[in-house]
């Protein structure tokens, strides 16, 4: 790492927001692997497996955590990050998101996230991400190392990875393919009001045939795979061909379903195809804790800033959506990705904060977006929390890593160190410097 | 045509009664239609004798007669049988003023007014006479006169200045003779259905009250131009229009106006528009006004009440009962308590067959309502004398008093009995069937003597009307017929008897009647022959013949299966009950169990309702806090804020409690100012966005304030207490905007911040240039931002000069009157500093080029909203006195926003520009203090600063800030107590203070849930034992005012969308 002089420089200038002298756009660029071991040392470590460590030291070499705990030797040859002070937590994770697949919403040229047709099982998401998306670099900057990028639209939208947030191609950047396939659940009672041009009747006949179309596909993968089985040169049908990982209960199924009515018929529907059910959306989860447990169901909470789904409903219902699944004792964690997609994907610890706010405990709302993702979407052998032999994929901070005051100074992404410069950031020095010029700052 | 006028007649007004002559034209009338053929000289005159009659509500002569003579009544009571009426005997009945229909609607053809002068906008045809389309609807007459409503209301439907309607009567009479008064009424509706086109104005409910407001302003003028054009020629002639002639001529005049009100909020919004132009009103109700009585009564206006009352809501299922809102529930509960408590409050009422699907239940609804509490005389009132005075027809109509027209209704009972039948119903002296009462009853026992060989035979038969079932059975000689026909008659009975041993005789020997058929006095059957008359099946038909001596008899024949004949003849031996039977007996029973319920109605009628506005201590002293006061004060800590009467007196350390203060222990606890939300789309039903025109100044948010949006208590509870509701960004000068306090359970009206002064909205960029509308909206100017430049200055100019026309016109009277132009009155309030605008504003350079335009004008702007490149341009707004009222952190979500910043808020703010944060969303509004927090997160704004973004900052930007926004002694105590620090993401609203009055306490709120919930579950409880067929899924339709958008939809991109709830 030759950029770095000395560790007490580097963090000086990771908390500094630094102006990279490059020529054109985009110019985050990517860290480069990890030399020498480092060592950050005397922080607060949330190492979220196992508990909260103060004073504590931890030390990362060729990209792994090597060692984490109040009692670690540092090596001779580390550099050496003081971080008296100091919240070491691992890299915020998002579970579900259209990060690198938006750009701006309003502008089609810039959208990649929705396959035309509706039964899409075969489109991969990580195929499409754009690294030099302008929404990586503000993600990251508040400590979003790690998100699910997933398709939408239609009914079998696609298939979905896990994705790290900093790299040169989406190759670099892709921590687990084909993580997931993707299911919006049919909405099973109408809705009535101004975003629904259709009648109550209308509705209902939609819904109806989406579930038979549904319900075909799955029927239709089966009929291929035993038609394959029985002659190889059966032609290949790439919708049916990238299904048979589900329908084997290999690959997860993410559900989209908010509405009780739509979760029950959900888990329903995973029980009867055998397949690995994980719910997205889940408004609704908690009146229905039981089924999820008894079926190991887990739940990626879409979003807390939400607006209670019915009138009637107390104002804090969506609130409280994670304490009381955390009360039931449901698997789940908090995505934030939801409404406003990838350029709100920043503010992913405050939906953690806002459910700790009613009720939910600060250990159990930092593994919702951390190791409890991780867990969900299989990849918590390597990362999610901070442990020997993980990834070493994590964020500095200086102060509680839910509170919106808490300001990222570092973060890594498998030791290689994260440029934490966004487009904000660099607008905001730009016209800093325009009144600067003008004496009126 | 008065052929008599033996009773004293009372004309009250010679002009009235003019008036009456000139559309009066009944039977025997004077016509000028010749002759055909004979001349038809039947007698007209009738004596109804015998019968109960309700004279009108309230004066009731037991027995007596009414004489009806050409079709008018000639007189009631007891009075003697002219020599030539024809008699009806109606002994045991009762007879009613006929029924009036206080509304009914008919799609009219505009194509009667098509060739004439028309309003420029094809809602506004009050030129329109429903009588042109004509009145006669055979079906729907049928229908009404089944349920006893000789006369009807019938108005021309659709559209918002719909045209004027008729009293028509419901005998089937084309409109020479069927028409009792025209011009009636003139019908608004003060809205528009969702669905319009983008480029159809009114695009909106509050463009729609804008369209009328602005109709009627220039009927006045009209009126007063074509009065100065005729005073002196040499003026130029305005232009013709026959919509503004007709309103013009019906204001005058004090004609009725009835306006539509779909819901309660709709009543409050028709009265004020009446006001505002002195007319006389009435409202077309929609059920709801049980839910805001004492506001109702207040506008003293006669309300025209449905009885469609609604199904249930379904709740079969748990799942389904979760979609069902408690207000649903309750309004099932408390529909057909509607009338019961508009009566007992005051409020006049008249009842219609209006929504109703089948007119044929009317009579059911108005039961209904009556065992629910409605008082019957005031029930009768409701479908007579009201409707009657209303509709300026009490001379003719509403009472059985001689001169009237002869509507009457016949009735076997009380008209509110559930088991009475109406069994005529007179039209102006015709008499319709309504029951059909069988010539000949026969029911009962009759003994059969079949002529030559045969068996004798016994036949009971029973039922109801002419359907009737039956059997007989040979006579055997262990059971001879009993008697000889007596004199028993069907009348009479002597039921029980006979009905016994019909059971026990139905165990052997009975041969079952089928097809049994009544026509006229013909009786015909079939039945088996077996054991009678040997093989197949017998076919019987006999007559009814009255003997000379002694009760009727049976004559007929039977034809046996071999084709054979046997006449025979038949003698009663016993008349049938007289069909009280089972079925209405139940009936009863349930309605026992339907009597008024003692559900107290709260504000809004649902969850978190409540039954009065919170009290306003004397004195409130929150004490031993930090108290952030967002003034020069800065943060106390220990400190204490004393409230006297609704206002803050005094904030500091160690105040003490007056006597018998209200004492709020902070401990330790944070207090600050109410949270303002500078930029909020919640509580309006109206639209928000008037999108059809590039200006629409002349609409209002205000018009449409829904006092019931459940938003406002979400906000509450998040510890907004003033917001300020905005037109959308649709056009480069969208509507008037109206800041609200959050006064959850209070009226539209009462939440309004009175003090406010008024603004407008005010849009740049992609909305109004319609970037993102789609390939079918590329045309309207302006589609650039030079062309937005332009169209601002285009405006400026022609208010500017609409001004000095109206002051040149009252400096010298001369010419004709300027005509009073709403759109450029709100453009010159701006010019003239009363009225601020409120600019939604993204890049930079349009930013500036606003400023630079009003600098032309001298116009100080109000704030700039979003303002998401201020930062860019934050020297020129600070020098321009520009304030920004910006989204925290929004950006990327169209073009124009990709280079929005969260350190826009800090760079403004340290550039002098006086910065709030706002939410635009009904979600983020309910953290607002965390949207604050980002001001300190990026660029380092200090936390007492950035509370100020959300309190005093805004508070300046709405110009209230005398009123609002810091804890400061003489300001209004809209307080907000917080678990902690208010800025951090973990801090909790606990209490929100509005005018020294505890809106928002999270304790009540967990205490309300538990109440809901068990409000709930009785009624989803009673729903489940009433049996009742609930609504189905399938047939859901939406109140319309939920169909109409809570945000701004031209604002792409924000995210307000449903997101991943609505799979397709």
């Amino acid at each position: 790492m030759g950029r770095w002089m000395t560790v007490r420089a580097w963090l000086v200038l990771a908390m500094t927001v630094v102006i990279p002298v490059v020529a054109s756009g985009h110019p985050e660029i990517p860290g480069g692997d990890q030399g020498r071991p480092v060592a950050i040392i005397a922080a607060t470590v949330h190492t979220v497996s196992d508990g909260v460590l103060e004073n504590a030291t931890l030390v990362m070499r060729k990209g792994k955590i090597v060692a984490v705990g109040t009692d670690v030797a540092v090596p001779k040859n580390a550099i050496r990050i003081e971080a008296a002070g100091k919240h070491v937590t691992p890299g915020l994770f998002s579970a579900h998101s259209d990060i690198g697949l938006v750009e701006i919403n309003a502008v089609r040229a810039t959208l990649d996230k929705a396959e035309t047709g509706s039964v899409n099982p075969n489109v991969k998401s990580w195929v499409s991400v754009n690294p030099d998306s302008e929404m990586i670099p503000v993600a990251r900057s508040n400590g979003v190392l790690l998100a699910l990028t997933a398709p939408a639209g239609g009914l079998l939208t696609g298939q979905s990875a896990v994705m790290q947030l900093d790299g040169w191609t989406y190759e670099d950047m892709t921590v687990k393919p084909a993580t997931a396939m993707h299911l919006n659940w049919p909405a099973m009672s109408p809705v009535l009001d101004w975003e629904t041009d259709e009648s109550a009747k209308e509705q209902i006949a939609s819904r109806d045939t989406a579930l038979k179309n549904l319900r075909a596909a799955f029927d239709d993968a089966r009929a291929y795979a035993a038609a394959r089985a029985a002659d190889a040169e059966t032609p290949v049908d790439a919708r049916w061909e990238s299904m048979q990982p589900v329908l084997a209960g290999e690959m997860p199924l993410i559900i989209d379903a908010d509405d009780l009515q739509q979760i029950q018929a959900a888990v329903a529907f995973a029980a009867e195809q055998k397949l690995k059910l994980i719910l997205h959306g889940g408004y609704d989860a908690p009146l229905c804790a039981e089924l999820l447990k008894k079926h190991q169901v887990p739940v990626i909470v879409s979003e807390v800033y939400r607006l209670p789904l019915r009138r009637g409903e107390p104002y804090d219902t969506a609130y409280t959506v994670p304490a009381r699944l955390h009360e039931a004792g449901v698997d789940f964690c908090i995505a934030g990705g939801g409404r406003f997609g990838a350029s709100m994907l920043r503010n992913l610890p405050y939906h953690a904060a806002m459910a700790v706010a009613f009720g939910l405990p600060e250990d159990v709302a930092l593994k919702a977006i951390t190791l409890a993702p991780a867990e969900i979407l299989g990849v918590a052998n390597r990362v999610g929390s901070l442990a020997k032999g993980k990834d070493a994929t994590l964020i500095i901070t200086d102060g509680d890593p839910l509170e919106t005051a808490t300001q990222v100074e570092a973060a890594f992404v498998q030791g290689r160190p994260v440029d934490l410069d966004d487009r904000h950031k660099r607008l905001w020095k730009k016209y800093e410097e325009k009144y600067r010029r003008l004496g009126r700052n | 045509m008065f052929r008599s006028c033996r009773r004293s007649l009372v004309v009250s007004q010679i002009s009235l009664a003019m008036l009456f002559l000139a559309t009066w034209g009944l039977a025997a009338p004077v016509t000028t239609r010749p002759v055909e053929g004979l001349r038809s000289n039947t007698p007209d005159v009738h004596a109804l004798v015998g019968a109960r009659i309700v004279v009108s509500p309230g004066h009731v002569i037991e027995q007596g007669a009414v004489v009806v003579r050409d079709g008018r009544i000639e007189a009631v009571g007891r009075v003697e049988t002219p020599a030539d009426a024809r008699v009806w005997e109606l002994s045991g009945k009762t007879i009613y003023p006929g029924l009036i229909d206080a509304f009914t609607e008919t799609s009219v053809d505009t194509a009667s007014i098509g060739s004439g002068a028309v309003h420029w906008n094809d809602q506004v045809t009050p030129q329109l006479d429903v009588v042109d389309s004509g009145i006669r609807d055979r079906d729907a007459n049928t229908k009404l006169r089944s349920q006893g409503i000789a006369a009807r209301l019938l108005a021309p439907a659709g559209r918002i200045l719909k045209g004027s309607s008729a009293v028509v009567l419901t005998n089937n009479a084309a409109a020479h003779t069927a028409l009792v008064r025209r011009n009636v009424a003139q019908h608004l509706r003060l809205t528009v259905s969702p669905g319009r086109g983008r480029s159809d104005y009114p695009g909106s409910p509050m463009g729609a009250v804008a369209l009328a407001r602005q109709t009627f302003s220039d009927a006045d003028w009209y009126q007063r131009a074509w009065q100065a054009a005729e005073a002196d020629p040499g003026l130029p002639q305005p232009e013709r229009n026959d919509a503004l002639a007709a309103l013009a001529a019906h204001v005058a005049g004090q004609g009725l106006f009835v306006a539509d009100a779909a819901n309660e909020l709709f009543v409050l919004r028709a009265d004020s528009f009446a006001r505002e132009f002195s007319l006389n009103l009435a409202i077309r109700g929609s059920g709801h006004e049980y839910k805001r009585l004492d506001a109702i009564k207040a506008c003293n206006r006669t309300v025209i009440v449905p009885v469609d009352f609604p199904k249930p809501p379904n709740v079969a299922t748990a799942e389904a009962a979760l979609a069902v809102d408690l207000e649903d529930l309750l309004h099932w509960e408390l529909a057909p308590e509607n009338a019961a408590r508009l009566v007992e409050a005051g409020v006049k009422i008249a009842v219609s067959t209006d929504g109703l699907k089948d007119v044929g239940t009317f009579l059911k609804g108005m039961r209904t309502a009556v065992d629910r509490g409605l008082d019957a005389e005031a029930a009768l009132a409701a479908v007579t004398t009201t409707p009657a005075t209303l509709l300026g027809v009490s001379e003719q109509l509403g009472t059985l008093e001689p001169q009237k027209i002869a509507n009457l209704v016949v009735t076997d009972g009380d008209l509110f009995d559930a088991s009475t039948k109406v069994l005529e119903t007179w039209v102006a002296g015709e008499r319709f069937e309504v029951t059909t009462q069988p010539r000949f009853d026969f029911r009962g026992r009759w003994s059969i003597t079949v002529d030559g060989e045969g068996p004798e035979l016994t036949m009971s038969l029973t039922g109801k009307g002419t359907k009737l079932e039956g059997t007989v059975r040979a006579v055997t000689d262990s059971q001879p017929n009993e008697a000889k026909a007596g004199d028993a008659t069907p009348d009479e009975s002597e039921t029980e008897a006979s009905d016994e041993s019909a059971d026990d005789r139905d165990a052997e020997g009975d041969t079952k009647l089928s097809r049994l058929g009544v026509q006229d006095r013909q009786l015909s059957a079939t039945f088996s022959a077996k054991e009678l008359f040997g093989d197949g099946v017998v076919r019987l038909s006999g007559v009814a013949m009255e003997a000379k001596r002694g009760p009727p008899m049976l004559e007929g024949h039977l034809t046996l299966a071999d084709g054979s004949r046997k006449t025979f003849s038949a003698t009663r031996l016993a008349a049938a009950d007289d069909g009280e039977d089972e079925d209405d007996e139940q009936d009863e029973d349930a309605q026992e169990s339907q009597k008024a319920t003692a559900e107290v109605v709260t504000f809004p009628l649902g969850a978190a309702g409540r039954s009065a506005i919170p009290e306003q201590p004397q004195s409130v002293l929150f004490r031993n806090g930090t108290v952030w006061t967002s003034s020069d004060a800065g943060v106390l800590e220990d400190a204490s804020v004393l409230v006297i009467d609704g206002q803050i007196q005094a904030v500091g350390k160690d105040l003490k409690a007056p006597r018998k203060a209200v004492v709020i222990d902070l401990d330790g606890r944070h207090l600050t100012p109410g949270i303002i939300d500078c930029h909020s789309h919640m509580a309006t039903d109206g639209g928000v966005n008037e999108s059809t025109q590039a200006i629409t100044a002349e609409v209002r948010i205000g018009d449409f304030i829904d006092a019931d949006d459940i938003t406002i208590y979400r906000q509450l509870a998040g510890g907004v207490t003033t917001a300020n509701i905005l037109h959308g960004s649709a056009n480069p000068i969208g509507g008037q905007n109206q800041v609200i306090k959050l006064r959850w359970g209070a009226l539209p009206d009462e939440m309004k911040l009175a003090t406010a002064p008024g603004g407008i909205k005010f849009a740049l960029g992609e909305n109004v240039k319609q970037a993102n509308w789609g390939d079918d909206y590329t045309t309207r100017y302006p589609q650039t931002r030079m062309g937005v430049e332009q169209i601002m200055r285009d405006a400026f100019e022609a208010a500017r000069r609409y001004r000095d026309e109206q002051s040149a016109w009252q400096q010298t009277g001369r010419g004709l009157p300027p005509r009073r132009d709403l759109e450029l009155e709100a453009i010159a309030e701006i010019l003239e500093g009363d009225r601020w605008i409120h600019c939604h504003s993204y890049r930079q350079d349009e930013i500036l080029a606003l400023l630079r335009t009003l600098d032309d004008y001298e116009i100080t702007i109000g704030s700039f909203q979003h303002i998401l490149e201020g930062y860019k341009v934050a020297d020129a707004m600070a020098d321009h006195g520009a304030m920004g009222s910006a989204f925290a952190d929004w950006w990327a979500y169209k073009f124009e926003v990709y280079d929005a910043i969260p350190y826009a808020g800090a760079l403004m703010h340290n550039a002098g520009v006086v910065v709030s944060f706002n939410s635009d969303d009904r979600e983020l509004g309910r953290h607002l203090n965390q949207e604050a927090a980002k001001a300190v997160k990026y660029g380092g704004v200090a936390p007492a600063e950035a509370l100020k973004f959300v309190t005093l900052n805004p508070a300046k930007q709405l110009r209230i800030e005398s009123r609002v926004g810091s804890v400061e002694v003489g300001k209004d105590a809209d307080l907000v107590v917080w678990s902690g620090d208010p800025l951090a993401i973990t801090s909790r609203v606990e209490q929100t203070w509005i005018d020294g009055r505890r809106y928002f306490d999270r304790e009540d709120d967990l205490q309300a849930r538990h109440r809901d919930a068990s409000v709930r579950n009785r009624l989803v409880q009673k729903i489940l034992d009433s049996g009742e067929e609930m609504a189905s899924a399938e047939d859901r339709e939406a109140d319309e005012s939920e169909l109409w958008p809570r945000e701004d939809i031209f604002c792409h991109g924000h995210g307000h969308g449903h997101g991943h709830e609505h799979a397709e």
